[in-house]
């Protein structure tokens, strides 16, 4: 039972959370460790993630902490890697950021972490501005004030100065 | 500002935010859901085990936890843990070694650890059948050996042993003591802190299958950046 509902949810979601979680980290392999990662503690805590509200938030939220703890340990490891040359992609897959604009991710990693993670909730998960703010534990006014920032920022990327026409 | 550039705004924002939307339409999770359960089942299992570990080793008041999992005469070995004779099971601060099933060895590391007990885990590798030189700062070659490195590995080590990403993002060691070549034991070289100071870390550590039962010619000059 517990394998079927979860796969469900896995199979119904999982493209989703992996563009939020795209969204606010700006790395295309970066985003699907965490999105696994974040899916395997969402198995491992099924009984209580099949419960929540809103549950694929719980995803993309565990993905981002998951995101902090990784980079704390790795600031505690300085340069100490056993295997530090380990190949991570094998020769011949897909590179990490294929069929995405890099001006995109550059544009997206270019936004304060905050105004990322508004992002991710209020348009990858279409979250209304009331549950995002209850997502990342800010105000509604701070949500819609760091989306307004972040359109600001991103209007260039997307539109044409001269003609407002967004880019196809 | 007036009601007009304030829906010219709101309309400005909902292209910008769609193009944002559509741009990532064609970004999507290859990751099968067989593999995040099998994850999943594995993570449970671990923290089973570590739970009982724990319990146990407070049981006997010990630090340096060294157990073997028995299983019921009717039940299949546990994660896929080896048992009986051979089996090595040995769980420190700095590391971990398990003897699977399948003839591996995993070896987990506590990286900022791990300059900790080099001794102890070159004697738990000996024991798990992988005969192995661990070093600090020297390197070492048997006479004739090939000095090339690729990536800090000389020549055949990858049959050996390979880094093993957890889902954690952690990287593990996985040995394999059958594919080591007759006469031939596995030299591991980590670089010290100035070292890897001058190489960045990359290589942090140089691995070589290097020769039994022969005087090793070692050197305290570490690769270059690779």
């Amino acid at each position: 039972m517990k394998q079927l509902e979860f796969s469900e949810f896995y199979e119904a979601n999982r493209d989703v959370c992996l563009r939020a979680v795209l969204a606010g980290v700006g790395d295309r392999q970066l985003a699907e460790d965490l999105v696994a990662e974040a899916f395997t503690r969402a198995w491992t805590s099924w009984h209580v993630v099949r419960r929540h509200p809103a549950p694929r938030a719980w995803v993309v939220r565990t993905a981002f902490n998951t995101r902090v703890s990784w980079w704390r340990r790795r600031r505690r490891e300085v340069a100490i890697d056993v295997v530090p040359d380990t190949p991570e992609v094998a020769p011949g897959d897909r590179g990490p950021d294929t069929g995405l604009d890099p001006d995109l991710l550059a544009a997206l990693r270019g936004l304060p972490e905050r105004q990322r993670e508004v992002i991710a909730f209020r348009v990858f998960l279409d979250l209304d501005t009331k549950a995002t703010a209850a997502a990342l534990g800010i105000a509604p006014g701070t949500v819609t004030a760091h989306l307004a920032r972040a359109v600001a920022t991103l209007r260039g990327h997307f539109v044409s100065t001269d003609n407002l026409e967004v880019r196809p | 500002m007036s009601l007009h550039s304030m829906n010219d705004d709101t309309t400005e924002a909902e292209q910008v935010l769609g193009a944002l939307r559509q741009s990532m339409d064609g970004v999507t999770m290859d990751t099968p859901v067989e593999r995040i359960a099998a994850a999943g089942r594995a993570r449970s299992r671990r923290q089973r085990l570590a739970k009982v570990s724990v319990v146990a080793a407070a049981a006997a008041g010990l630090a340096l936890g060294v157990s073997s999992y028995g299983n019921p005469a009717t039940a299949p070995p546990a994660a896929g843990n080896s048992t009986g004779a051979g089996s090595v099971h040995i769980h420190t601060a700095a590391f971990s070694v398990d003897t699977k099933t399948d003839g591996t060895v995993h070896v987990s590391w506590d990286k900022a650890k791990y300059f900790s007990d080099h001794a102890g885990l070159q004697a738990a590798l000996a024991k798990a059948g992988l005969p192995v030189i661990i070093k600090v700062g020297e390197f070492c070659l048997g006479p004739g050996d090939d000095a090339s490195l690729d990536h800090g590995q000389g020549p055949g080590v990858t049959q050996v042993m390979k880094g093993e990403r957890q889902s954690n993002g952690r990287v593990d060691l996985v040995f394999t003591p059958s594919a080591m070549p007759a006469g031939k034991q596995l030299f591991i070289g980590y670089l010290n802190a100035a070292q890897l100071a001058a190489s960045g870390g990359r290589p942090g550590s140089v691995e070589r299958l290097v020769p039994t039962g022969v005087t090793l010619n070692c050197t305290t000059q570490a690769p270059t950046h690779d």
